[in-house]
């Protein structure tokens, strides 16, 4: 009588098979399994059109979108600012031109050559030198000491529309620039201009020009 | 009429063994292959890329940084169960599944993705504005870069492993883990960046509502469009076990790229209005999953007559009945009647058991290639043990 196991072995025999660092001699060039040679470089053309070519072309594209006379830029939580005439607007948009979402951006930032103005709002419970403080720390954690980041101490600035404000100069390599921080309510603005360090007084006061042109679509001047 | 043989059958299982690469050891290491070296330069970049951001961000944003790491990491495992849940036929090596999710969260998005975003979201802005960039950008960049970017793993992946990855549902496995890579690493980096929202202060209150928000939409995302566009892409490609179809192919490629870029372009089409805004995520999510549900089922078939194959000739000599034979080559109603004929709670309790020992013995035959090794007899030895109800030796 067959035992168990004799009844339940297969009769086929398994062929041999190499693992897979194994190169058909007829397969090889320079030593390399050529099979495998279009799919890694498609993959590669493929890296390099999204990490190089896509971004070159962006930075070959000029922009358009420049500031004209009566423009102003809108945000987040209704704060708005008037950016410089002829400078081009890199991100943000204008008020009165929300997104279908309704939902104005966080961030926009406009620049004239080497010279950029950036104004970014969030929620924050503080008053503005307190949130100038908040993005001391936060800025000089990242950047450890190495970016841009505030020196000097803090200073009084006021909007336009009379709301009073927290402003501290910025450097960093080659760079210069004044920050101001505002919290209308518990909206935290913070405006950062920068530019070359040897750019003179000029741009200072541009930039001046522009943060004090923020505030909150609300907010009575006072 | 014809009848078949247990030669014939035995044949059928080593063409189905030959043809499904079940059971095969992988190994990464491949110096030969040129996709090895691909690979490693393509996630080392990314590797590179996120750490560096991160350890730049870290004094900032630690505790936000501690807490989606942590949080994501408790949700991938969630995930990578469920994954490795769904693959009940010839399975794939765990190794080849590490290999494909490294891909997805680091090559796919730093060295890849996450470039080409920052430029067409740019040059969509230069060339139609900013309001229309921001409406339609997100939706009109994200898909067209990141999917080719994942799924561009799967060509690696299969220049890697030409033995294992043989099936639309192989890519379909490898695709989740891919998706599931590329989910994580991008949900954590969405978590930093609303860290940075308020100032980097209250970052945890501040990150912990877009942690929930992206671990509830998640359900339908990365690792789902993954999934069914390297299905996708293993029927354009043609594999030893799928036969080309371009046509489902390229019909499985763009559903995922246009799941997404309606995804990305919800809060556009919604409007301002709240509630339009969670019905239509809602109805997103729901119809991307009846699709992947489908996606699945369609390329679940073929493993299925696989494992039918390599298992039939055990039906065959009685060491599995004909019953367990169907629900092991079945989908989960199979199994669920299966179980169910047992009668008493003991009994179907019992045929779970078994159940899961002929799971065992088709992957100890799938490892042996057919033949009557050790483990194989020991295998089979352990579904007539667990039958009978004797309980396993003392340990």
């Amino acid at each position: 009588m067959p035992d168990a196991e004799t009844d339940n072995s297969s009769t086929t025999a398994v062929r041999f098979e190499p693992d897979e660092r194994w190169v058909p001699a007829d397969m090889r060039v320079l030593g390399v399994d050529r099979r495998t040679i279009a799919p890694t470089l498609a993959v590669f053309a493929l890296a390099v059109v999204m990490s190089v070519v896509l971004p070159i072309i962006n930075a070959k594209v000029p922009y358009h979108d420049v500031v004209k006379v009566g423009d102003f830029i809108e945000l987040e939580g209704g704060v708005t600012f008037v950016p410089e005439v002829g400078w081009g607007i890199i991100s943000g948009v204008r008020a009165g031109q929300p997104p279908l979402s309704g939902e104005y951006p966080a961030t926009a930032t406009v620049e004239q050559g080497a010279l950029r103005f950036r104004v970014h709002t969030g929620h924050f419970d503080g008053d503005a030198n307190k949130l100038l403080d908040q993005i001391e720390t936060t800025s000089g954690a990242i950047d450890r000491g190495r970016g841009v980041h505030v020196t000097g101490a803090h200073t009084t600035i006021v909007t336009d529309q009379g709301k009073g404000g927290a402003t501290a100069r910025v450097t960093g390599p080659h760079t210069g620039g004044v920050i101001a921080a505002f919290v209308f309510e518990s909206r935290g603005v913070e405006a950062v201009a920068t530019g070359p360090s040897d750019a003179g007084p000029e741009p200072t006061a541009t930039a001046l020009r522009m943060i004090r042109s923020i505030s909150r679509l609300g907010e009575e001047k006072r | 009429m014809t009848t078949t043989t247990l030669a014939d059958l035995d044949r059928a299982r080593g063409t189905a063994l030959d043809l499904s690469g079940w059971g095969r050891r992988f190994s990464f290491y491949q110096p030969r292959n040129c996709a090895f070296w691909g690979y490693l330069v393509l996630v080392g970049i990314g590797i590179l890329v996120y750490v560096s951001r991160l350890a730049r961000e870290y004094d900032a944003y630690g505790p936000a940084i501690g807490l989606a790491v942590t949080s994501f990491a408790f949700y991938a495992a969630l995930f990578w169960w469920f994954t490795q849940y769904i693959d009940h036929y010839a399975k794939l090596p765990v190794k080849l599944m590490v290999v494909a999710f490294l891909w997805g969260g680091f090559a796919a998005t730093g060295a890849m993705a996450a470039n080409a975003n920052d430029a067409i979201l740019a040059l969509y802005a230069k060339l139609f504005g900013q309001v229309w960039a921001l409406n339609w950008g997100a939706g009109l960049a994200a898909p067209f870069n990141e999917e080719p970017a994942k799924g561009s793993g799967l060509l690696l992946l299969i220049a890697l492993a030409p033995r294992h990855i043989r099936t639309a549902f192989d890519g379909f496995i490898l695709g989740a883990f891919i998706g599931l890579g590329f989910q994580i690493i991008e949900d954590i980096s969405y978590a930093l960046t609303s860290a940075g929202s308020q100032f980097g202060a209250n970052q945890i209150e501040a990150s912990i509502g877009t942690i929930v928000v992206r671990m509830v939409s998640g359900v339908a995302a990365h690792a789902l469009y993954s999934s069914i566009f390297c299905a996708g892409m293993v029927y354009l490609l043609g594999r030893a076990a799928e036969p080309r179809n371009v046509g489902r192919g390229l019909i499985l490629v763009a559903i995922p790229i246009l799941l997404h870029g309606i995804w990305d372009s919800v809060a556009s089409i919604a409007g301002p209005s709240t509630s339009a805004l969670v019905g239509l995520l809602f109805a997103v999510v729901i119809v991307a999953l009846v699709i992947a549900v489908r996606v699945y089922k369609l390329t679940v078939k073929r493993e299925q007559d696989l494992v039918r194959d390599v298992m039939a000739p055990e039906a065959a000599r009685d060491v599995i009945t004909e019953a367990e034979l169907v629900a092991v080559s079945g989908n989960r109603k199979a199994r669920k009647t299966y179980r169910k004929s047992g009668g008493s709670r003991r009994e179907r309790k019992r045929a779970r058991y078994v159940l899961n020992a002929v799971y065992g013995l088709a992957d100890e035959l799938a490892a042996a290639r057919g033949a009557d090794t050790e483990r194989v007899r020991f295998a089979r030895a352990e579904i007539g043990r667990i039958r009978a109800g004797v309980p396993p030796p003392p340990q």
